[in-house]
């Protein structure tokens, strides 16, 4: 579980340029619960997403993970719990490692680093039968460089990583937005396997309102660092896209129309 | 080349191949450009030096001497880490202050080592000339610390450095302490190369202020040679040709410095060396141009 008690963000404080990224979020995410958030640019999703994973730290107001308090824990820290796929399929591996030796490290997420080899046949035969998953090919190329792969196929193993150890949180963050529409399809089934396999909690932000109201079970919308609106069960299951621009444009006192193309381009 | 000359060039070159160890570690495994080596090196064979006159064990000596310098790594990596002072300027920092910090060690600018014990001693008796147990010596030396390299870079702790130096956020983002790789990795560098200073000061019989001067274009000399040599991904490879490279390295120049026609001095020893690591730099881009344009002809 992941709760979120009157989050705020502010980047620069005091400075001409300070900006008031996340404005009081209070957010409940249940165990095994798969929550899509949108938003337009500059909402806050990745901000909220970060904030959570530990990578900036909180203004004002508390993260718990199931009951402990983890607002002061590093990011470093926190990934006993978090597992995490990046929007850059370049971010979640190290191009001049292998694929084995990137599997290695993910196997090792969250238990301190010591002295045995990194690699062992047993290891390279849960690497080899994790990869075939995929149906890339992938299962025969564990001593690839991970640079030599295709994007596409690096956030496939990212995606893969990230389950190998048992974490209770997966991040997603856009993690499909840089890839071919068919890659991201395959991207998506995958990450759909994976999460209901491992029953994990999920938070996706993502640009596209389609992606988000075909995927997991709750929907969640920021503006300008709050959550405007935030729909699950029969509700969200009867919405089309139209209907998340309508309650966009209610949730604004003012009406402001949703101006950004990439959302409704996405639509 | 006399034999002798060649045995002298081989003990340099597998000294120097403990430095290349250490420049690997920084500059390839960590990309940490660490010039801290200039002044390490002299450490490690100034405090080494130091004690051994004050009747020190050689073999305590050369630990101490090499644990000082390993605390110089992480004086530099304190500068870079906590006040986030750019990784080659504190380096460069902390040469500076290595410097003075070595002549107050030795207390004058050197310190002669002629009629001392070294780690060489107990080994006199074997009735091996001196010149042949110097270099099989250092060249013993170099080698374990060489396969000791690739051990730790194969090991979970050593992958984990690997990639720090390679994706910071990665490393992150799977629990790895990335500050703490940079600490240990900067210690065990500049440890190795302070080995080497320790070395260096008991097989020639001196320590000198000076002689630091230059150690890290020597150490990326031999690296850049041994990797335009032996292209290769296998970690232990790597390590091996880091040490190979420091051989080739010393027979080059003194190739260079005994070719009569070349007219070269021993002080022309700087321009030589810029020139190899200069060619050893540009030899992959060319031959990767050839390659590029024989495959272009081939298909036309």
């Amino acid at each position: 579980m992941i709760r979120c008690e009157n989050l705020h963000v502010t980047f620069n404080p005091g400075l001409p340029t300070e900006k008031l990224a996340l404005r009081g979020i209070d957010l409940c995410i249940p165990s095994g619960e798969f929550v899509t958030v949108i938003g337009s640019n500059g909402a806050g999703k990745s901000t909220l997403l970060n904030t959570i994973a530990g990578d900036i730290r909180t203004t004002q107001g508390h993260i718990y993970f199931t009951e402990r308090d983890v607002t002061k824990l590093s990011a470093t820290a926190r990934t006993k719990d978090i597992a995490r796929v990046f929007q850059d399929p370049l971010a979640g591996t190290c191009g001049n490692l292998t694929v084995e030796e990137n599997m290695a490290l993910a196997y090792g997420r969250g238990s301190r680093g010591n002295l045995s080899f990194a690699l062992n046949n047993k290891l390279r035969s849960i690497f080899r039968e994790q990869l075939s998953r995929l149906n890339l090919g992938l299962e025969d190329r564990l001593e690839s460089e991970m640079g030599l792969l295709s994007g596409g196929q690096r956030q496939s193993v990212s995606l893969l990583m990230s389950a190998l150890q048992p974490s209770t949180i997966l991040l997603l963050d856009e993690h499909t937005a840089a890839l071919d529409p068919k890659t991201a399809a395959l991207i998506m089934d995958i990450s759909s396997q994976i999460i209901a396999e491992k029953q994990l909690t999920v938070m996706m932000v993502t640009h596209s309102m389609r992606q988000a109201l075909d995927h997991g079970s709750r929907t969640v919308m920021l503006h300008e660092g709050k959550v405007i609106f935030d729909i699950a069960g029969q509700t969200r299951a009867n919405y089309q896209v139209k209907d998340l621009l309508n309650l966009f444009a209610q949730a604004r006192s003012d009406g402001e129309e949703l101006d950004d193309d990439k959302l409704l381009l996405d639509a | 080349m006399s034999t002798f000359a060649f045995l002298g060039t081989l003990e340099i070159g597998f000294i120097y191949g403990l430095v290349a160890l250490g420049v690997y570690l920084t500059f390839r495994i960590l990309d940490f450009p660490d010039l801290t080596v200039d002044g390490s090196f002299t450490l490690g064979a100034a405090v080494t030096a130091t004690l051994i006159v004050a009747g020190v064990n050689p073999y305590l000596a050369t630990l101490l001497g090499t644990l000082a310098a390993a605390s110089a790594g992480l004086v530099t990596a304190w500068l870079n880490l906590r006040f986030n002072i750019l990784h080659l300027l504190a380096s460069i920092l902390t040469m500076t202050a290595l410097y003075t910090i070595n002549l107050r060690v030795m207390g004058k600018p050197n310190v002669a080592l002629i009629m001392e014990p070294t780690v060489l001693t107990p080994f006199e008796g074997l009735g091996l000339a001196n010149m042949y147990l110097k270099v099989g010596f250092v060249a013993v030396c170099a080698l374990i610390g060489g396969l000791l390299v690739a051990w730790f870079l194969n090991t979970q702790y050593g992958l984990a450095m690997r990639a720090v130096g390679s994706n910071k956020r990665m490393a992150q983002a799977n629990g790895i302490v990335v500050n703490e790789k940079v600490y240990v990795g900067l210690a065990l560098s500049n440890g190795l190369v302070g080995l080497a200073g320790a070395l260096f000061a008991q097989t020639n019989g001196f320590a000198d202020s000076t002689m630091g001067i230059g150690t890290i274009v020597v150490g990326l000399a031999a690296v850049i040679i041994g990797e335009s040599l032996f292209a290769s991904r296998s970690i232990l490879v790597i390590v091996l040709s880091c040490i190979v490279g420091s051989l080739l390295y010393r027979v080059a120049v003194s190739m260079a410095l005994n070719a009569d026609f070349l007219g070269f001095h021993a002080s022309d020893l700087n321009l030589i060396t810029a020139v190899l690591v200069a060619l050893a730099l540009v030899f992959p881009k060319l031959r990767n141009e050839w390659k590029a344009k024989r495959a272009q002809e081939d298909t036309l």
